[in-house]
């Protein structure tokens, strides 16, 4: 095949030399300067486009002989410092004499600073959709490890709440929610370098397991990162059609630069613990707290007489059970996280480069968790020619991590204290109460009380240290791209680019997990020494075909340019995976080791879409924009007759400050513009073939294997579920755009709702729709951030700052009846139940429940002993109303208090009151008793028919009717966040850099019940100090309930008790970098050397009283604190060298 | 040369890269390109061109049968709101279970969701529409193999939508496929007789059409005929149903071809061979459970029924066997097996009274101690705690060596946990038997002249006798019942509604039968004196409202389930009356 083709490239050589016989095929000739003959300079034939054909280079005496290929081609003279000459090869010799370049005329350089990213390259003044951009410049060298820390805080509407555990990753949310079913994703579209992530999104509960793929997406070294764009309106994510529906994150990786070749070494240091939560009981107190509570359902002592808890030196377990353990001191530590990461780069004129590999090793701050990562990222851009670039760009991430099987900080919450981490010797042992190196686990021997709960729970650090859940990750992404002027190649000429390019994506991830026998209990057969193998691979090709055209205008008023893109992509994506229990037990961990396989699975999938998208810019006078989208997405979620989704938008961009009658205030107003724009894009469902009824295989019926059963009904009525937004944003510059304020409203309506699993009569045959288009949703709000750039300046100092704030409000405008009820709870009457209430208009995440009022001081019963026995109420009092009025209002004789030592105040009591207050009686005089969810015997009806006792809590009884049920709950606040967002202040002093960012959150409530857990004292589950106040005898005062055992009670129904204000306002870091100064740094060899230290996440000022304020809010119901991992606090010590 | 070659490459790759995308769709086509097939699964427009697809799909429906859901809903349904099953141990794992065994039930309660009878009844529906598609197609698909699908599938249906109204009473009627979301899915309710009559009706139609006898083949195949819904199992359907309808005759007459189909069978295999040497069967070729006229030891019937399964009495059961593609029997295993840990006990256990029954000589349900039954079905914990045997032990080895009373002679095998195969009984003879003599018991008020009543009265004693006398474990009987003791119409009454429970105990048949009763008589006394023996903490209040006129039968059946109402109008305006709304608290909306 080579042969061939150079016997045929020198046939056409031949042919092409018997042609032109008297042609020139080599030139010769010397170079010179004004101090005589160049030795070194260049000589080299280039072609109309401006490519190297043939070169070669002047000897010592200056002289240089080279071949020609074609006489059309010019020749070029070029030396360092002098002149470049061109010229036509009209002649074999060439006696050169060249100039110096030192002599240069003033030249100003005029450009504009133009968007980056997948849209037209249009001006950043006549940019008129919502974005906003942060350059990585601001972050140099600042400890974040990834994206989305850095983003934290910066961008107006952007809601990033970030996970406690390691890789974890974080949930993003982009002015509000945009659906509410779990179909379809609600994080942002990450794009990087251009590109999305395709990823598998069948079988993808976008909810629940989201968060660490995201995590996966984000996986872009922060040292990499030229700048990041967040897409806001939906004109402005128009270009990505149904992918961009919430909002884009557009992120640029750095390239290579002309110059030699740089070697970065960069290096950070962290070192983070977890936050404390909760301060819960030592052991003492709580075996204390635990005897109380089943004393006091029973009143007896025998139901309170439970070994583990009494300190019973003959009890064979003694030892294990009369320690002070602080679980949550000892499945948490100083997580220590190194990363080290090298940059090579550089270029010269035909090529740039820029390698760059990492590596991390990260310690998590709860033990047991651990991760590694290697990562390596090269861009490679060569110029063919003027016209042609060829770049390359290859990216690989392997990433290991060990995690933990149990949710040990959740264990440490409930594990009761007073048993050991570590078996203890016996009693009579010569190391009694010594920790032997075997962990303890409660025997199943234990008392049967904690069957349910204690007996359970596993040992979190044996947990930690014993069991296996460990995952390797290959993600690879290699692309291809070129980019080919076809005609002029600058703004004098007209302009047509071609950008085509190749790119794929590969994911590889395998899990394995062992949950050994040690860690449980229980027998054999109960599923012990379990395992789990998976893997799954991914992989995807896409290419993208881009022909931009900007035209020529005479009349230099008129800019235009417009795009068409073509991007095509396919995917396939497969998994297997087996579980297996019964392994033997040491060191074989693989479910198909010998054990039994109880579990089999495969999975394929595969997907193709097609986009198309047009894109037009077009700037009179760069004063009036008009911008206009169109895009049409072809997917295989949809049937025949639905395939395509059309998604239009128009974009108006104003520059009134570039009108003649602004001129007066140039002075100060550098940007005064005004920008509406509307679009309208869809989204499709995550699942596939729901526009047919497929047929799956189901469980065999005797030797008959292979039988099918339909999955559900073909949606011969599905649609894209559509947006339609309008932004009107205003931009606002200051002194050279020294402060420059950007405000943004924004009103979409989402119609036709993707609802997920819509519930339909069950008579059909099937309990729910795959997909249903229903319902209406309305997402308005505004945003306004501050950007400065050196905004105060004085010698060495300068100061800069940004402030950024948003509000969304999220509401339902149309729902399926139907559906909307199934949304909204029942009242059950028990305990921890949160009320979802979603009303059509009003916003979502309302919070509904009881007015708690304290603690009854004294019980029905008290009051009654009273009124019968004692002598000195029957003195004073004539009726058992009187007295208990009087006792309520406080004005019992001195005497009643005294004999008890109580202080003369208002009491309270499970009576039943009007709405003055007054005691109402029943037909014999006696108080009527305040009752919890009371109905009619033989009502039909399902009630408690619970009467209150001393030491339960009080809930207002709004309607006065003695009883609290549904009609006494009442609205008790909104999830919703008034406002949210950020600032932060950069110093700088000369070497030195100070920089800071807060963010904040106001005006919401959460319910915590996390708190709620540890306060309940309803179970054996270890509970807070808080508990150490609660009711014990007749008469106290305090907050706290009393201890009862078991679901006989009604303290913790959700009331304003666990409501709590979520205000928070949160220092994200502060850090301190010192550039050393370059001349300082010559004489080692050294380019640039800068330190840092810095703290994330430092504090938070809040009242909230769980762990973090920083709750997810946003889907339809309340936000509720179950006590997830709140995100570490870190510090960091970074170091960056460049050679 | 070399820079010329570079960058031909890279036209070539330039043109390379415009073309691949574009060919692919000039090749194909717009359309081909987005016609992804998925793989693990089968659409419509590929599905249904040859036998095996309906064959497929309709003996899916067996196993959807077999599911935890439908089980446990046959056995909750059919027996645990009766006198026989009270809490056991773990029951608080399962509210909704716990709220059903207190009579404390509400439309939200899980176990009053049908979906999976509907579902089943939905394949069945396709099964229908598609089958004659496929036969025109397919030359492989004779005329009678389609009829006998179309008869097997009406038959699943049928059985879907009899459990059904002996619930819920009233209920939505549908034999049309759903296939497209653009049908309309909340359809009214059909009355209780609307639909029996309609079931009926079907099955009429239907019965010649399906297979007497499964070609045999390997052992597997040979328990087609109790595994599979044959000529018989309709028989038995319909003998039931007319019962139901009070349509005594039609009853009997099914009956007679069900148990003549079996004595046939019998003859046939047992040619000359006459296994009932003391005449306890009366002629019925029911399985003996005396183990041998040599031995000590009674339990050979369960054995054979409950252990080995598939017996030659039995007319339908969900089979389940070791098969790793294949279900487990969930519910039974839950229900009556393993509760909570690894001791051989259920979320459910017999009701005290009916576990102390023969201990402290109460002798309620059981007539005496030589019933084998009650040490077959009910095994003693110790301290007077009794848990579930039937299906969840292989054999019950009764001695009756001992002078004083028999005994469990040995525990016998168990599956383990949650790895139970026992199979699932819907109809077997002695059950067929029993519902022939409760017809004809019921016959007798027609019966002017007291010859005929005294031969119909004769008819059901023998028929009773039978089912009584081959479980009695005395090696000579003695303790067997007394014809004279039964001379009304109300004692024979009572007679067959007492060996119904004693024979069909813990099989999903006690409440239906109660229900049926009570539906007869057009009060709930009879139901109400029987469970009130369980020890309801509210029993009081349980009986008042089961017996109360303004509601009842309401009370009888179960309410639609609260999640089914929320979207079907229908069902909300035809809902129970007899139950709370399940909704009846309501939260203030305003903010205040």
């Amino acid at each position: 095949m080579k042969q061939l083709r150079f016997i045929i490239i020198t046939m056409l050589c031949l042919l092409s030399l018997g042609a032109q016989a008297q042609q020139i095929t080599s030139v010769h000739g010397t170079v010179s300067d004004d101090m005589g003959p160049l030795m070194g300079a260049t000589v080299c034939e280039i072609d109309a486009t401006g490519r190297i054909i043939e070169s070669a280079v002047t000897d010592l005496n200056g002289n240089f002989t080279m071949k020609v290929k074609n006489p059309k081609d010019k020749i070029r003279f070029s030396y360092v410092g002098l002149k470049t000459q061109t010229l036509a090869i009209n002649k074999t010799s060439f006696n050169i004499m060249m100039a110096s370049a030192t002599m240069l005329k003033e030249v100003t350089v005029k450009s504009k600073k133009r968007m980056q990213g997948n849209a037209l390259p249009i001006p950043e003044r006549e940019i008129s959709f919502a974005t906003q951009t942060i350059s990585m410049k601001e972050f140099e060298g600042l400890g974040m490890t990834t994206v989305d820390e850095a983003l934290q805080g910066r961008i107006a509407g952007l809601d990033i709440v970030t996970g406690g555990d390691l890789g974890a990753g974080s949930t993003m949310r982009l002015r509000g929610t945009s659906s509410i079913s779990g179909l379809t994703d609600g994080n942002p579209l990450i794009v990087v370098d251009g590109n999305t992530w395709n990823v598998d999104t069948e079988n993808f509960d976008f909810n629940a397991a989201n968060n660490e793929k995201f995590a996966e997406l984000l996986n872009v070294n922060p040292e990499d990162i030229a700048s990041i764009t967040v897409l806001k309106d939906a004109a402005a994510t128009a270009i990505y059609g149904s992918q961009g529906g919430s909002g884009v994150i557009e992120i640029t990786t750095k390239r290579g630069a002309r110059g030699k070749p740089r070697l970065t070494y960069t290096l950070k240091l962290t070192g983070r613990y977890q936050p404390k939560g909760y301060d819960l009981l030592n052991g003492d107190d709580y075996t204390m707290l635990l005897k109380e509570s089943y004393f006091n359902p029973e009143q007896s002592d025998a139901a309170s007489n439970i070994k583990e808890l009494n300190y019973d030196p003959t009890f064979s377990e003694y030892e294990q059970y009369n320690n002070n353990t602080d679980w949550y001191d000892a499945v948490t530590q100083w997580g220590l996280m190194q990363n080290h990461y090298i940059t090579v780069s550089g270029g010269g004129e035909k090529a740039t480069f820029r390698i760059s590999g990492g590596y991390d090793h990260e310690t998590n701050s709860v033990i047991g968790q651990k991760l590694q990562r290697f990562s390596t990222r090269v861009n490679l851009d060569y110029n063919v020619s003027q016209r042609i670039r060829v770049s390359t760009n290859f990216n690989m991430t392997y990433t290991k991590k060990k995690m933990n099987s149990d949710n040990l900080l959740a264990l440490a919450l409930k594990k009761m204290p007073n048993m050991s981490i570590y078996e203890q010797y016996p009693v009579g042992s010569a190391l009694q109460g010594e920790d032997t190196d075997a962990y303890y686990t409660m025997l199943q021997s234990g008392s049967e009380v904690f069957k349910d709960d204690q007996r359970v729970y596993i040992n979190p650090v044996a947990s930690a240290n014993l069991a296996q859940n460990k995952s390797d990750a290959y993600n690879m992404s290699p692309e291809l791209v070129i980019n080919y002027h076809l005609l002029g190649m600058d703004e004098d000429h007209w302009q047509l680019n071609w950008r085509g390019a190749v790119y794929m994506n590969i994911f590889n991830e395998y899990v394995d997990r062992f949950y050994p026998a040690a860690l449980k209990t229980v027998n054999w057969n109960e599923g012990i020494n379990t395992s789990y193998s998976g893997s799954s691979k991914s992989v995807s090709f896409t290419t993208k075909h881009t022909l931009t055209l900007i035209p020529h205008f005479v009349n230099k008023d008129h800019s235009a340019m417009a795009m068409g893109r073509l991007e095509l992509n396919t995917g396939s994506s497969t998994g297997q995976s087996a579980d297996g229990k019964g392994l033997p037990s040491g060191g074989i961990v693989s479910p198909d080791a010998g054990g039994i396989i109880t579990g089999l699975g495969s999975s394929y999938n595969q997907w193709r879409s097609l986009y198309m998208t047009f894109s037009a810019h077009y700037a009179y006078k760069s004063r009036y924009v008009l911008d206009f989208t169109l895009r049409a997405d072809g997917t295989t979620k949809f049937g025949p007759g639905n395939r395509w989704g059309y998604f239009p938008s128009v974009s108006l961009r104003w520059n009134i400050i570039d009108e003649p009658w602004m001129k007066w205030s140039h002075k100060w107003l550098s940007m005064f513009s005004i920008r509406p724009s509307w679009a309208r894009v869809g989204k499709d469902p995550s699942r596939d073939f729901l526009y047919t009824v497929t047929y799956s295989p189901t469980s065999s019926y005797l030797d008959m294997s292979g039988l099918m059963k339909p999955d559900g009904l073909r949606l011969s009525n599905m649609k894209w579920q559509t947006t339609t937004g309008y932004n009107l944003g205003i931009d606002l510059g200051f002194f050279d755009d020294r402060l420059r304020l950007t405000l943004e409203g924004y009103h979409s309506t989402v119609t036709d709702l993707l609802l997920q699993n819509f519930r339909v009569p069950s008579s059909s045959g099937f309990t729910t729709l795959g997909v249903m288009n229903n319902g209406k949703m309305r997402n308005v709000g505004w945003e306004f951030h501050i950007e400065t750039n050196r905004m105060i300046k004085a010698g060495k100092f300068s100061m800069d700052m940004n402030v950024n704030f948003g509000n969304n409000r999220n509401e339902i405008l149309e729902l399926d009846e139907n559906q909307l009820k199934s949304y909204n709870t029942t009242v059950n009457y028990e305990n921890r139940q949160v009320l979802t209430r979603i009303q059509l208009n009003n916003p979502f995440g309302a919070i509904y429940g009881y007015r708690s009022q304290g603690v009854y001081n004294c019980s029905y019963d008290f009051l009654e002993t009273q009124w019968e026995s004692n002598q000195l109420v029957k003195n004073n009092y004539t009726t058992y109303k009187q007295f208990v009025d009087a006792f309520l209002t406080g004005n019992l004789p001195q005497e009643f208090y005294d004999v008890r030592g109580w202080t003369k105040r208002p009491m309270t009591a499970p009576v039943a009151r009007n709405a003055d207050g007054g005691v109402i009686v029943d037909d014999e005089g006696k108080p009527k008793k305040m009752m919890f969810a009371y109905v009619n015997a033989g009502s039909g009806q399902t009630g408690r028919n619970y009467e209150f006792k001393g030491g339960d809590a009080i809930y207002e009884d709004v309607n006065h009717d003695g009883n609290i049920n549904a009609l006494d709950i009442v609205y008790l606040g909104s999830s919703l966040p008034k406002l949210t967002g950020g600032f932060g202040f950069s110093f700088t002093y000369g070497d030195w850099r100070l920089s800071t960012q807060f963010t904040y959150r106001l005006g919401n409530k959460i319910v915590n019940l996390a708190r709620l857990d540890t306060e309940a004292m309803s179970t054996n589950n270890n509970q807070a100090q808080a508990v150490n106040y609660r009711w014990r005898k007749e008469g106290d005062e305090t907050s706290i309930p009393r201890a009862l055992y078991g679901n006989g009670q009604y303290n913790t129904l959700i009331s304003d008790r666990f409501v709590e204000k979520g205000d928070f306002l949160r220092m994200s870091y502060i850090q301190l970098s010192y550039a050393l100064k370059k001349k300082q740094l010559t004489w080692i060899g050294l380019n640039r050397l800068s330190f840092y230290v810095s703290a994330n996440k430092p504090f938070v000022l809040t009242k909230y009283s769980g762990v973090d304020p920083e709750v997810n809010y946003g889907g339809y119901g309340p936000a509720t604190d179950s006590g997830q991992t709140p995100p570490s606090r870190s510090y960091t010590l970074g170091m960056t060298v460049e050679f | 040369m070399k820079q010329n070659h570079i960058y031909n490459k890279v036209k070539g790759l330039v043109g390379l890269m415009l073309l691949a995308p574009l060919s692919a769709l000039l090749f194909s086509g717009c359309d081909d390109f987005f016609d992804v097939e998925p793989q693990d699964k089968i659409t419509l427009e590929k599905f249904w061109n040859e036998k095996s697809d309906v064959d497929n799909v309709l003996m899916g429906c067996y196993s959807a049968m077999q599911s935890y859901g439908m089980i446990s809903r046959m056995m909750i349904w059919g027996e645990f709101r009766s006198d026989n099953v009270n809490k056991g141990v773990g029951t608080h794992n399962d509210v909704s279970l716990e709220r059903v065994l207190e009579e404390n039930i509400d439309p939200s309660n899980a176990y009053t969701a049908w979906n999976e009878f509907y579902g089943v009844i939905n394949r069945c529906n396709t099964v229908m529409l598609y089958a004659p598609q496929v036969a025109a197609k397919d030359p492989a698909y004779s005329p009678s193999e389609l009829s006998a699908t179309i008869a097997e599938a009406t038959a699943i249906r049928s059985l879907c939508y009899f459990y059904l109204i002996r619930t819920f009473c009233n209920v939505p009627y549908i034999t049309t496929a759903y296939i497209d979301d653009t049908q309309e899915r909340d359809l009214p309710v059909s009355s209780f007789d609307d639909v029996l009559d309609s079931l009926i009706v079907s099955l009429e139609r239907v019965k010649g059409d399906a297979l007497t006898r499964y070609p045999s083949g390997t052992s597997e195949k040979a328990i087609y005929n109790t595994a599979r819904i044959t000529r018989d199992a309709i028989h038995a359907m319909l003998c039931e149903m007319y019962l139901w309808k009070k349509d005594y005759d039609n009853c009997v007459k099914y009956a007679d071809l069900v148990i003549d189909a079996k004595k046939e069978r019998y003859k046939e295999e047992h040619a000359g061979y006459n296994m009932d040497t003391d005449n306890r069967l009366n002629g019925y070729p029911l399985a003996l459970d005396w183990a041998g006229r040599s031995s000590y030891f009674f339990g050979s019937a369960y054995s054979n029924i409950f252990g080995s399964g598939n017996a030659e009495e039995s007319i339908f059961e969900l089979t389940f066997s070791s098969n790793s593609g294949m279900l487990r029997n969930g519910p039974v295993n839950t229900f009556y097996g393993f509760g909570a840990g690894n001791d051989l006990q259920g979320f459910v256990a017999p009701s005290s009274f009916l576990g102390t029954d023969v201990e402290d000589k109460t002798y309620a349900v059981f007539n005496n101690e030589y019933d084998s039954r009650y040490y077959e079905n009910i095994r003693s914990v110790g301290n007077s705690v009794y848990s579930i045997a039937k299906y969840v032990f292989t054999s019950r080895l009764v001695s009756v060596s001992t002078p004083t009373k028999p005994q469990v002679a040995s525990v016998g095998s168990t599956y383990s946990k949650d790895n139970n195969q026992s199979n699932w009984i819907i109809y077997r003879l002695s059950d067929i038997m029993l519902l022939k003599a409760e017809a004809l018991v019921e016959k007798m008020d027609n019966a002017n002249e007291a010859e005929v009543n005294t031969r119909l009265r004769q008819q059901a004693f023998a028929l009773v006798n039978a089912v009584n006398k081959r479980s009695v474990c005395q090696t000579t009987l003695t303790d067997t019942l007394v014809y004279r003791d039964y001379n009304t119409k109300a004692k024979l009454q009572t007679l067959v509604m007492q060996e119904r429970q004693r024979e069909l105990m813990f099989e999903g048949k006690r409440w239906y039968d109660l229900v049926r009763r009570s539906l007869r008589d057009g009060n709930a006394d009879y139901l109400v004196s029987c469970i009130s023996q369980k020890g309801l903490e509210n029993v009081s209040l349980v009986s008042n409202r089961m017996k109360s006129m303004k509601t009842w039968p309401g009370q009888l059946f179960l309410p639609y389930n609260l999640d089914e109402t929320k979207v079907s109008e229908n069902l909300a305006k035809s809902q129970n009356p007899a139950y709370p709304s399940g909704e009846d608290s309501s939260i203030k909306t305003s903010a205040n």
